[in-house]
């Protein structure tokens, strides 16, 4: 369970680290802590063996005269005299005949008095045994126990001396490492912010942060410019997407728009003014005698009699007016907004009057063309997109009828009126 | 001077004399018990343990070779004493008894055991060795005020001696401190 618990949660890559430079750093600090106890415990027994040794010494030398006197009473003060004053638990002067001239023993006192005596026992090499010479001669030998209380103090300040120092390492190394995490980290971070803001949010605008660790800072700019292509590409498609959306919509030989997108307009402008009440028209034009200029003169000028109308159809109309090339010479206009209709014949009136002049051709030559405008009107001839271009084209086929290059409004019961007085 | 005198060292002394006056003035015919025999024997190892000892931490002008002890006058405790032929350090030791008004002491003797001598005896013997280099040992009686240079106090549990140090400085025989110690420590011994 708890392996898969931990499959579920992964580990941080700060834990990761941290957990393996707490144990290198535990591992070295203990190892270290380990030689440096292990050398100062055997340096220190050398050298208590050494001081027994001299103490052993320094005895020997401060009783010879008593034994060599024999003299039992003066050997015991001598004893006495070093031995309280250092290191000793228990010291014998043996006469030549081996009988125990004097001994001087520590009493038994505090709680750490049966410890002192099992690590003197253990720790030092005792007794010391050694023999007493006068001019050359052995007059006797002394036998010296040491007594574990200075070597237990020096133990345990040593011992406390290297937690010490173990604990200031621990916290020293630490800190370096947390700083080492960091300078790691932070760059990781940055470049995994980076990153996701390139993923989620498209913005491919954000760069990797230079850093100072030389793979990192390598990483991140391998990935900057990988950003830069995605930037560049993200563009390019945008573009590409744009031209063919524009392609899409509009007419390639005039540059309007199309039908599919002019019939798209024309219903969200309905709506619009449905909220409003506002008033909208549509224009149906249709170039006069297009066949006839089409299969006489050819394609290339019937193009350009288009290109000519489809600009000057342009020009006559306001800002937010459209304009659409519906297929081969039909246009439609969509005039929007609207005070009320007669606008609309106004400016039907100012297409019509456009064509007076003749349309100059790339040879030279130049070609006479007239439109027939029919007018349909919303609310009056319709309320959806479909009756609004049925009257409109109905009403430009009966402008085509009665005299070709007119304009003609659609045939409804508001404009009849209208629609008798014009005729 | 050095030597001191207790009430304590005083009754020893006393002890020790009218011990001595009654080994004196006893019957010689009456035999001793044969206990009495092996504590004499013992003091006279101890004596020799002590004048042996004193020797060793004794340095002659010029080292004597072989030493010379002469004993001189009734002694006591040096039976054991004339037999010896070694020093503590194996150097060759000569041992041998002189009258108290023996003309030669002061040439031939580097040590003199004193035994009992009458004051006037003292005298003379003292003014022969005045500026010459000879350890000299009195065995009993001796306040050690004037004098011999170590005045030993035998009992029965041990042997131990005084030094007069105004004798040692004017002696010429230079003596180890720490018997000197030893000597003061044991002056206000019992």
């Amino acid at each position: 369970m708890i392996r898969s618990a931990r499959r579920d949660r992964r580990p941080t890559l700060r834990a990761v680290l941290g957990r393996g430079h707490l144990g290198v750093a535990l591992l070295a600090v203990g190892l270290a802590g380990l030689c440096v106890t292990l050398l100062g415990v055997l340096a220190l027994r050398v050298y208590a063996n050494q001081n027994l040794h001299l103490i052993a010494r320094s005895i020997n030398y401060t009783v010879e005269a008593a034994v060599v006197f024999d003299d039992s009473a003066a050997a015991n003060e001598s004893l006495a005299l070093i031995a309280a004053n250092e290191g000793v638990a228990d010291a014998k002067v043996f006469n030549n005949e081996g009988e125990l001239l004097a001994h001087w023993q520590r009493p038994e006192d505090g709680v750490l008095a049966p410890l002192e005596r099992s690590l003197a026992s253990s720790f030092l090499v005792e007794p010391v045994h050694m023999p007493i010479l006068h001019q050359q001669q052995q007059v006797g030998h002394i036998e010296v126990t040491g007594q574990g209380r200075s070597v237990l103090r020096f133990l345990l300040s040593g011992l406390t001396g290297i937690l010490l120092c173990m604990l200031l390492s621990a916290w020293v190394a630490s800190h370096w490492s947390r700083r080492l995490f960091g300078d790691i980290i932070r760059p990781l971070r940055n470049l995994a912010s980076v990153a996701h803001a390139a993923r989620r949010e498209r913005s491919f605008d954000r760069r990797v942060p230079e850093t100072h660790i030389a793979e990192l800072n390598e990483l991140g700019n391998d990935f900057n410019a990988l950003l830069d292509e995605l930037e560049n590409w993200q563009n390019h498609l945008r573009s590409e997407n744009a031209t063919l959306a524009h392609l899409a919509s509009h007419d390639s030989l005039t540059g309007l728009p199309n039908r599919a997108f002019f019939e798209g307009r024309l219903s969200r402008t309905l709506r619009t003014a449905e909220r409003h009440q506002e008033y909208l028209a549509l224009l149906f034009i249709d170039c006069d005698h297009f066949k006839q200029i089409n299969d006489s003169q050819g394609h290339a000028v019937g193009d350009e009699v288009l290109v000519t109308v489809a600009a000057r159809v342009r020009a006559q109309l306001r800002e937010h007016d459209l304009v659409a090339r519906l297929g081969g010479d039909e246009f439609a206009v969509l005039l929007t907004p609207l005070q009320s209709c007669e606008d609309a014949q106004r400016i039907a009136e100012k297409i019509v009057a456009s064509m007076k002049l003749p349309i100059a051709l790339n040879d030279g030559t130049s070609i006479s063309a007239s439109l027939s405008v029919g007018i349909a009107c919303y609310p009056d001839d319709g309320h959806d997109p479909a009756s609004l271009l049925n009257a409109a084209d109905a009403a430009m086929y009966q402008a085509k009828r009665a005299r070709r290059g007119q304009w003609h409004v659609a045939h409804t019961e508001s404009s009849a009126a209208d629609f008798e007085k014009r005729s | 001077m050095v030597a001191v005198s207790t009430w304590a060292r005083a009754t020893g002394a006393a002890l020790a004399l009218l011990l001595a006056a009654l080994l004196l003035y006893a019957s010689p015919s009456r035999a001793e018990p044969a206990a009495s025999a092996a504590l004499a024997q013992q003091r006279g190892k101890a004596v020799t343990q002590v004048v042996l000892g004193i020797f060793s931490y004794a340095r002659w002008p010029s080292e004597p070779a072989p030493l010379r002890l002469c004993l001189i006058g009734p002694t006591e405790y040096a039976d054991d004493l004339i037999k010896g032929t070694e020093q503590n350090s194996g150097k060759p030791l000569q041992t041998r008894r002189l009258l108290a008004d023996d003309p030669q002491t002061a040439g031939a003797c580097d040590a003199v055991y004193i035994g009992k001598l009458d004051r006037g005896q003292r005298e003379r013997l003292f003014h022969a060795l005045s500026g010459r280099p000879v350890l000299s040992i009195s065995e009993a009686d001796d306040p050690c005020t004037v004098g011999s240079l170590f005045c030993l106090r035998v009992s029965d549990e041990q042997v131990t001696f005084e030094v007069n140090l105004d004798s040692v400085a004017r002696s010429g025989v230079r003596i180890h401190p720490s018997v000197l110690q030893l000597s003061r420590r044991r002056a206000v011994q019992p």
